[in-house]
């Protein structure tokens, strides 16, 4: 990873939220993270430790209360194509077919109806969901409609990939599947992945650093790279390594004291 | 389709008598449909026919239905004859679908624009907010008397009536459905790149729509009512004005066969809501 020049920096990053009351709550207190180019990244830990928040901040739904956080060298100001976000469920537009979700984000850049049609039936290509282009939404498992996020952020050529826990709601099999096609997506663009997740076999299959977060404040614990190669093999010594190594780090850094 | 890998297995003589099931499993499928659509416009038929029957018979045979308060079918029908071939009803309806149309296409147009507005900016909506609420309570028939005076009993004050009764529905539903578009929605629009029109007609309105679409439906049976309303108390012509009439003339016949006039006419603006609701929104269908 070139930590030079990176893709997304965040220093010195807070987030309070307002509770109910009006008392201020630390999302994320003090965040500093480097993000290089073409790096998959997880971001591990319980819930309230901030991990959607910072990616909602990368993303550029949030501005940080305090600190900065920048992509390519500039602060982010809000959302834009280079950063896509793919949600955990319910973000495709269920007014639409599949091709017509795919092709929402290149109606701005005014291409002509004929190309934007064989750019997205390409990227449904790549997800293996060409024959399910002219079905909605409801007409598709949920493991096809995560495809079809996923080919929906993909034809805009982002720089990054914001997956905020996009497989969570689908069963253990299909889970598995996704995340194959995933890998073999990331390989063949050399795009960045920042993955949210709460699955320590999720994070040891996939990522290549895996940062983990702590609640109460939100910040991060831990931050480790994992340069075992893809793809691995859960059946394997080395993977049962690696998701001893994850499944640890979490349980030192994120008990809390009491 | 998901046969194909055990079909490998099976001797031709299997796979002839599996295919043979199949066959008669469809067609008895099918079969049964056929008979339980069947069975089900049979019953909807005789329901009406029982209806006519003992309205038929009530006033003939009972000591205590006075025949001319109370006229039979066969006498309604021996009434409408030669009202509907002197095209005196054709147009009475043409007259009345005019003024329900124009009014219900004034509605559509503002209530709509004015629940996305308001919906959308915060301050429009808080200045707006009281006003619309408090007029909202007022009883379009409260405001008939009023309209009579300022636009006279002709054209222009049925259709703003009817506009003004039907507006409401819809700004409300509309400003519900736009205000609650789910937020994860508008921020997919926002990171593939989509600017604020795209937006407003690709995402906000299509996601409002199921809302949208109650609000035109009650605007559609409101419509109906003001109608109703503003023809008996001053026109010339239209459906109700003609069963005014009948009033007058101690014509209960005339006035029965406004009633059946109105009733088919709502019966079928309701089914041809849904029509072209189903036909016009395919994704729809899963959640009406």
């Amino acid at each position: 990873m070139n930590t030079a020049s990176p893709l997304i920096a965040a220093s010195r990053v807070s987030q309070i939220y307002a509770g109910r009351d009006g008392s201020p709550t630390w999302a994320l207190r003090d965040v500093s993270l480097q993000i290089g180019r073409g790096e998959f990244v997880c971001l591990i830990g319980p819930s309230g430790c901030g991990k959607t928040t910072l990616l909602h901040l990368v993303a550029g739904f949030v501005t940080p209360t305090s600190g900065t956080v920048s992509f390519a060298g500039k602060p982010i100001a809000g959302p834009g194509p280079e950063r896509v976000v793919v949600f955990q469920e319910y973000a495709l537009f269920n007014w639409m077919t599949a091709r017509q979700n795919v092709e929402f984000g290149l109606r701005t850049r005014g291409l002509g109806r004929k190309e934007r049609r064989e750019l997205a039936l390409g990227a449904l290509e790549r997800v293996n969901l060409r024959h399910a282009a002219d079905r909605y939404p409801h007409e598709l498992s949920g493991g096809m409609r995560q495809r079809v996020a996923v080919a929906r952020a993909l034809v805009v050529e982002p720089e990054v990939l914001l997956m905020d826990e996009p497989f969570a709601a689908v069963d253990a099999m299909t889970r598995q599947a996704l995340q194959e096609d995933l890998l073999r997506l990331w390989q063949e663009i050399g795009i960045s992945v920042i993955f949210v997740t709460h699955n320590v076999d999720e994070a040891a299959f996939l990522a290549q650093r895996v940062i983990v977060m702590g609640a109460h404040p939100g910040n991060i614990r831990a931050d480790l790279a994992i340069d075992a190669p893809h793809p691995r093999d859960r059946g394997s010594a080395e993977f049962a390594g690696l998701y001893a190594v994850v499944a640890d780090a979490l349980a030192t850094h994120t008990r809390r004291a009491s | 389709m998901s046969l194909a890998s055990s079909e490998q297995s099976l001797i031709p003589a299997e796979k002839q008598a599996t295919a043979d099931f199949e066959q008669t499993f469809k067609a008895d499928h099918r079969r049964r449909h056929r008979n339980a659509a069947l069975w089900r416009v049979a019953l909807n038929v005789l329901g009406i026919v029982l209806f006519v029957i003992v309205w038929e018979l009530t006033p003939r045979y009972s000591s205590w239905i006075n025949e001319v308060l109370f006229p039979p079918p066969s006498q309604v029908f021996r009434t409408f004859i030669p009202m509907f071939l002197s095209g005196e009803i054709l147009e009475n309806i043409r007259v009345s679908l005019v003024r329900a149309a124009s009014g219900f296409a004034v509605a559509l147009v503002l209530g709509i624009a004015a629940g996305v507005i308001t919906a959308r900016v915060k301050a429009l909506q808080y200045l707006a907010e009281p006003l619309l609420h408090g007029f909202r309570s007022i009883p379009a028939i409260a405001l008939i008397p009023l309209c009579i005076l300022w636009f006279g009993i002709g054209e222009v004050s049925k259709i703003a009536l009817i506009a003004w009764g039907a507006f409401f529905p819809l700004w409300i539903t509309t400003f519900i459905g736009v205000r609650d578009v789910n937020p994860i929605y508008l921020r997919s629009a926002a990171c593939l790149g989509a600017g604020r029109v795209t937006t407003l007609f690709l995402v906000v309105l299509p996601a409002a729509l199921p809302f949208i679409l109650t609000g035109i439906r009650q605007a559609l049976s409101i419509s109906l009512v003001v109608l109703v309303a503003a023809e008996m108390s001053g026109a010339s012509s239209g459906i109700a004005h003609m069963m005014s009439e009948g009033h007058q003339l101690f014509r209960v016949d005339i006035m029965f066969i406004g009633l059946v006039v109105l009733g088919t006419f709502g019966f079928i603006v309701d089914r041809l809501f849904v029509a072209v609701a189903r036909r016009l929104f395919p994704w729809y269908q899963i959640t009406s």
